[in-house]
């Protein structure tokens, strides 16, 4: 159980997917001008990171691996990702036509986030078992909705003070992400993982 | 309603009666997302999504066919969504992954209790969702009329 646990904090906080991996920078950049869209981006990132972490766990074990296909796995893992981002829009759309017409907007911007993509190559490198697997993706993502929404509130906070004319909008943006990544860099005394 | 409200723009696209339907509209920004395609705002792309989109309202303002609305919904409701919709079947699988792990210690018992939570994940979204909406909490609400063109409205002056 140990085991599980570092590997979790050390995907979330110590390897964070946004400041450290620097992945998934468009949508972090992107859906965090306010707090309640990056909490439905993040949650929905989450569940679609996670089960592609899981399938691709299978397809590498079950089919590419096996049959030395390991030169596709790019691809698959691609095709796998959009598969599942589908398959999430068609499983809310058939629970809840409410819940997806509140929430529908984030699902094709998943599709396009390289850090789902990330994730499970990560984990092949890694040779991450299946339990392993799932909670690597679960994890990152966590990290990366951590990220969004720390950040959504920080620019919710800058857009209300006086910003000099020449660091307006994205300049302001991209100088506090870099003090948030020096924030997260002191994460990285706590494991070497 | 209480909270703050996430707001939006949205034509009207057909009325019904005491209903209206109604197309939302996406901000200027959205044309030059690398997802636009996907989501159907790029000009001459697919309609199919923006249809999927499509949400009626109860006809309380007197809307016509081509009248731009501001609706809204609060905060909370889209946070609950998000947790009923996601939050609460990836929990229940990780549980169960984790649960299966240590009661059998293969992969395979792992990975079956992971299936059986998110589907019980999903079974409860779709029961607590459907309450939410016999109570009306998940639909959005009518907060006045929207003026000017819209994003995909040009206007030539020659």
């Amino acid at each position: 159980m140990q085991e599980f646990i570092l590997l979790m904090i050390g995907a979330a906080l110590v390897n964070n997917v946004v400041l450290v991996r620097f992945l998934g920078l468009c949508s972090f950049m992107g859906v965090t001008t306010k707090i309640d869209t990056a909490v439905g981006m993040g949650m929905a990132t989450t569940f679609v990171m996670t089960v592609s972490s899981i399938l691709a766990w299978a397809i590498e074990v079950f089919l590419l691996a096996p049959f030395g296909l390991g030169y596709l796995r790019t691809i698959t893992f691609i095709l796998v990702i959009a598969a599942v981002v589908q398959f999430t829009e068609m499983v809310i759309r058939k629970v809840s036509p409410s819940l997806f017409q509140t929430l529908g907007i984030y699902l094709p911007l998943i599709t396009t986030n390289c850090a789902v993509l990330g994730i499970p190559l990560l984990n092949v490198q890694s040779k991450h078992n299946f339990i392993e697997s799932m909670l690597y993706g679960f994890a990152s993502a966590f990290g990366y909705s951590l990220i969004l929404v720390i950040f959504a509130g920080l620019r919710e906070r800058i857009a209300l003070n006086e910003v000099p004319r020449l660091f307006g909008g994205p300049p302001i943006g991209f100088v506090t992400a870099s003090l948030l990544a020096l924030a997260f860099m002191g994460f990285s005394g706590i494991s070497a993982n | 309603m209480d909270g703050h409200l996430v707001e939006g723009v949205a034509r009207v696209v057909a009325t019904d009666g005491d209903t209206v339907w109604l197309e939302p509209e996406q901000g200027e920004a959205c044309e030059g997302c690398l997802s636009a395609a996907g989501c159907g705002v790029k000009s001459g792309g697919s309609n199919r999504r923006l249809l999927a989109r499509r949400f009626s309202m109860v006809n309380s303002f007197d809307g016509q066919v081509g009248d731009r609305v501001v609706f809204g919904i609060s905060e909370r409701t889209l946070l609950r969504a998000s947790a009923l919709a996601y939050a609460l079947p990836l929990i229940l699988m990780v549980g169960g992954a984790m649960a299966g792990k240590l009661m059998t210690g293969s992969d395979g018992g792992s990975a079956l209790a992971s299936v059986l939570g998110l589907a019980a994940g999903l079974l409860f979204a779709r029961f607590r969702a459907g309450r939410l909406d016999a109570k009306g909490e998940l639909s959005p609400h009518f907060l006045r009329y929207a003026y000017g063109p819209g994003p995909s409205e040009h206007c030539d002056q020659d």
